[in-house]
């Protein structure tokens, strides 16, 4: 059962609409026909097997992947990937998405401090002085005061990730996509990053984030999204959904996840 | 103790030459690194006709042996109008072989950077070319560098085969002190020593510079 979000949570804008979604990879179908609508401040967590395509449409939504067809729509910006667009359109799609990766994505040979004020000044144009205010103050915010000056490979997993999450949201992008965000992590430093999450999730940010951790889809996430093969299978509300799911893909999903 | 009174002779005229081999050592470098680097993103580029051209250039360059290109430099280019010194010829030629060679340890770092960093500075909004300027370049030649300082050595050993088109340097010297000396032996252990009383100490250096650079990758 695919419910619209505006149906449950009413009065909310439309920050994110995928439509007619499609990618492949040569032969493979990877996605076909996904559509999916995310509104302001709410947390919409995505689930499914591996394969699935969750990262596939993750990376479609900013660009990193060329779709085949479909429109992406972020905050106002639109791309038609069967049109050609320019690229002051393609950064201003990505500028209002902020990603954060499985592996973190670090600039290694930059301080701590450098990932997260060098973009700033790149993509905002923000003077050094702005941007490093900035970043200390989101490190600080991410319990890092202490390692601007620090380098990535010097600090804990749980850290960069962190790390990577204050570089993200530096450039104040209106919707934060995820993608195992803790999967790389041992289960207690994944804690850290799920706490980090929860309080950018109280402060209204929108945020997308495909994950393996049901507690944190069925309790923190307001809507959620089932993929299977390459298509969204079911979306609603994660606590109906993990009750008593409707698709027979996501029954047998869900009982070999909560079974582990 | 005739070898360390004669050594005491040979030694000014071969540090002379040795000063023309450092020297030519040092032009190949000053030319031929830039163009490495223009020849590197040749190789990498979309652009058909670029990419053959830049390919080209290095095939040539690592296939034919540096003394080929330098004769060739030398006794062949006058026969198409063009006259060069005989310095000049051997910088033609070694900067060639310089560029091709460092090319492609600059495209084998520049492509050793990991992708998850290229899609993370891309993710952010970066274009293409900064993330170039402040993700690929700052990291690729870092991983490059042990290589072109291991080329750099071996480019100031084959700088020797340049006394084949009459530079000056120290192999060429050396030859002249044996002719006129006959004490052929104790020139060429003194030029060897020279050579690598040079390389040796190059070689720890980019060893040492090796480690310091891994140090945040
Ligand atoms: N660059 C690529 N080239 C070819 N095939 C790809 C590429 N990226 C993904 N695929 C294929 O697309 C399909 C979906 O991959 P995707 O990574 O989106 O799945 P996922 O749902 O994120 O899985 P996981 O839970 O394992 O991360 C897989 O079959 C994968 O092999
Ligand atoms: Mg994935």
């Amino acid at each position: 059962m695919i419910e619209n979000p505006q149906d449950r949570l009413p009065g909310r804008r439309e920050v994110v609409r995928v439509r007619n979604l499609a990618k492949s990879f040569g032969e493979n179908t990877v996605l076909s026909d996904v559509n999916l609508t995310v509104l302001e401040g709410t947390v919409t967590a995505m689930i499914g097997p591996s394969g699935a395509g969750k990262s596939t449409v993750l990376r479609c939504m900013n660009l990193l992947e060329r779709p085949d067809s479909g429109t992406i729509e972020i905050d106002g910006h639109v791309i038609d990937a069967e049109r050609r667009f320019s690229n002051r359109e393609l950064f201003a799609l990505r500028r209002s998405a902020g990603m954060v990766f499985q592996h973190f994505n670090l600039f290694p040979h930059m301080t701590v401090l450098r990932n997260v004020s060098l973009p700033q000044q790149r993509v905002l144009g923000r003077s050094k002085g702005e941007a490093d205010e900035r970043a200390m103050a989101l490190l600080t915010r991410m319990g890092l005061a202490d390692k601007g000056e620090q380098y990535p490979n010097r600090c804990s997993g749980g850290q960069q990730q962190r790390i990577a999450i204050a570089r993200a949201l530096a450039l104040d992008p209106k919707v934060m996509l995820f993608d195992e965000p803790t999967s790389a992590l041992d289960p207690e430093v994944g804690l850290e990053v799920l706490e980090v999450m929860k309080e950018l999730a109280a402060s209204g940010m929108t945020m997308i984030v495909v994950t393996h951790e049901m507690s944190f889809a069925r309790s923190v996430s307001e809507d959620l999204i089932v993929m299977a093969d390459g298509g969204i299978i079911e979306q609603g509300d994660p606590k109906r959904i993990m009750a008593e799911p409707s698709h027979p893909r996501t029954q047998e999903f869900l009982r070999a996840v909560l079974q582990r | 103790m005739t070898f360390f009174t004669d050594a005491a002779a040979f030694l000014p005229v071969l540090l002379n030459g040795l000063q023309v081999s450092a020297i030519l050592t040092l032009l190949s470098l000053l030319f031929g690194l830039p163009l490495a680097g223009v020849l590197a993103f040749g190789i990498m580029s979309k652009n058909r006709v670029a990419r053959l051209i830049a390919i080209a250039i290095v095939e040539v360059g690592r296939g034919a042996p540096a003394l080929v290109l330098l004769q060739l430099m030398y006794f062949g280019l006058p026969d198409v109008g063009i006259t060069l010194s005989a310095l000049a010829s051997a910088t033609v030629a070694l900067t060639w072989t310089t560029a091709a060679y460092c090319a492609e340890y600059l495209r084998g770092g520049l492509s050793a950077v990991p992708a998850g960093e290229i899609e993370g500075s891309q993710a952010l909004g970066m274009t293409t070319a900064d993330t170039l300027r402040y993700i690929i370049i700052p990291q690729g030649w870092r991983i490059a560098l042990p290589s072109l300082m291991g080329f750099a050595v071996i480019l100031f050993q084959a700088t020797s085969l340049a006394y084949t088109v009459t530079v000056q340097e120290m192999m060429s010297q050396a030859y002249s002190l044996g002719a006129s000396t006959f004490k052929y032996l104790t020139v060429f252990v003194l030029a060897g020593l020279l050579y690598a009383v040079i390389s040796i100490p190059a070689t720890w250096l980019s060893v040492l510079l090796e480690k310091r650079m891994a140090r945040h990758l």
